[in-house]
């Protein structure tokens, strides 16, 4: 456990030292909020759009904010480049734990995701998004989200592992990416065209996003909320499981 | 006499094979080594030879095929993690993580070797002074010079004080003055007791630090001995030609000077 959290503190300060980094993980989704909120808004009016719950498209559109900039973590990379530059044998060479050589990072993606998280959260509420789930609520959408970007990190991950490649963890990644838009970002599930919903339906991220929009927009319920940490604990458990195996058998 | 203390380092039919895209490769084919406790024992091998694929497993970041290996008398496949605790190693081009300063690096590294933080971190204090970084300490590694890095590469795989240290082509790519640093280094390491099994491709480093080495072609071991011995057989060879290191690395490759251009170098300091 202890060199996890030496390497997860290590971890932490390498992305603290690539601000660039952190900042095009809030840019980019935060930029989708703005833009899918203003060319939606006036379709979806909050006063007559049910789906709202009284609150502004903007509010439906977090959820996706968030989801995205979880799923912007770098942790792949910087595992890529340690891997191209040798000092990922190096490690390789000590008496720790091989499973620490993966927690670790990711134990430092969820911090980030923490911090990400509740700045986007934060911003929001000025522009009349309200967590109508109230400060439980509010604990609740942090930790899901920081949890799927763990889960996402842990899968980029297994890519840079298995090809030791930059550009093959960097492609990877855009094979992860649809599953984000195969999902009823901009209309709930029931409203989707029908072969659309099939595949929001058998999307997990389907799940996740259904469950933080629940938090934002209506009193809790965990009916809604329950499946989307279903998917991350299962999800979790594969992505955990495959880590830890690739990393024992890397050569 | 017959040495009977336990080799540092000793390796039996070693064989390494890899599943390539034209079938199975056999990067090392039965290599064969016994090293003393105290001895700088230089690995040489033209590019390709097998040199690292060796030393990789030696130091269980590879597989082993077939065969066996210990160092300190420990198996390097069965408890890999007591072998990694008896073990120093520098790879080939110093892989460290360029976001951290070079304190921030030992200390970690002291950490992940289980000392506590206030250990770690006079541990760091230690290895800065003596591979003489301590200015440049609280940068990031990124801004240090190739030969900065290497010497910090080193300090980290002192951390522990390991009773073997792996240098795999430590002065590779290095002007000529700070490969005399490191060739210091490496002297004062050994000086304190630490073997030292050293790859690389300069015959001259071989022959300045080395107190026996082998050449390693094809993945096989071609030739052993100490530089003197390896020159005065090949000399006796050549009805008392005078030979060099250079002339014993062609005999036992095979290649003409021609062909070993490119693959092996002197190097002039």
């Amino acid at each position: 456990m202890s060199a996890t959290l030496s390497l997860g503190a290590r971890s932490l300060r390498e992305a603290i030292r690539q601000p660039d980094a952190l900042f095009m993980t809030m840019f980019i989704p935060v930029f989708f909020l703005v833009v899918n909120t203003g060319q939606a808004a006036e379709v979806f009016p909050s006063d007559s759009t049910g789906f709202l719950e009284g609150q502004g498209y903007g509010a439906f559109q977090l959820p996706i904010t968030l989801l995205l900039a979880a799923s912007f973590g770098m942790a792949a990379l910087f595992l890529v480049e340690e891997i191209e530059g040798g000092y990922f044998d190096k490690l390789r060479a000590m008496p720790i734990p091989r499973s620490s050589m993966v927690m670790g990072r990711l134990v430092a993606e969820a911090v980030k995701g923490v911090v990400l998280s509740s700045i986007i959260v934060l911003l929001s509420l000025p522009f009349g998004i309200t967590i109508a789930s109230g400060p439980l609520g509010f604990v609740l959408i942090i930790l899901l989200a920081t949890l799927w970007g763990v889960v996402y990190a842990g899968f980029m991950q297994l890519i840079a592992l298995k090809t030791r490649s930059a550009a093959a963890t960097n492609s990877g990644g855009l094979i992860f990416f649809p599953l984000l838009f195969l999902t009823p970002n901009f209309v709930p599930r029931d409203m989707l065209a029908e072969p659309m919903e099939v595949a929001a339906t058998l999307n997990p991220v389907t799940y996740l996003m259904e469950a933080l929009r629940s938090l934002i927009l209506t009193d809790l319920d965990w009916s809604k909320v329950l499946p989307g940490f279903a998917v991350v604990a299962v999800l979790g458990a594969i992505m955990l499981l495959l880590n830890v195996r690739m990393i024992r058998t890397y050569d | 006499m017959e040495d009977l203390r336990e080799p540092a380092v000793r390796a039996e039919r070693l064989v390494k094979h890899y599943d390539g895209k034209e079938g199975t490769v056999e990067a090392v084919r039965g290599v064969d080594l016994a090293i003393q406790t105290g001895e700088i024992f230089g690995f040489l091998g033209p590019n390709g030879a097998g040199k690292s694929t060796t030393v990789r497993m030696l130091t269980t970041l590879l597989t082993i095929t077939s065969g066996r290996a210990e160092v300190v008398g420990v198996d390097v496949a069965s408890d890999p993690d007591e072998a990694r605790r008896r073990i120093g190693v520098a790879l080939q081009e110093a892989g460290l993580d360029p976001r951290q300063t070079g304190r921030e690096l030992l200390t970690l590294h002291g950490q992940l070797y289980g000392f506590s933080q206030a250990e770690a971190k006079e541990r760091a204090e230690e290895l800065l002074e003596l591979v003489e970084l301590e200015e440049a300490a609280d940068r990031v590694i990124k801004g240090y010079s190739g030969g900065m890095q290497r010497r910090l590469d080193l300090a980290a795989a002192l951390v522990h004080e390991p009773e073997v240290l792996f240098l795999d082509e430590p002065t590779t790519g290095l002007d000529p003055a700070s490969r005399l640093t490191i060739w210091e280094e490496v002297r004062r390491i050994n000086g304190h007791g630490t073997t030292v099994f050293l790859t690389t491709q300069y015959l001259e480093e071989a022959d300045q630090l080395c107190d026996r080495l082998a050449i390693i072609d094809d993945g096989l071991i071609v030739r052993e001995g100490s530089p003197s011995e390896l020159k005065a057989e090949l000399s006796e060879r050549r009805g008392g030609e005078e030979t060099n290191l250079d002339d014993v690395f062609l005999d036992a490759t095979g290649r003409s000077r021609d062909r070993a251009a490119g693959e092996v170098q002197e190097v002039g300091v």
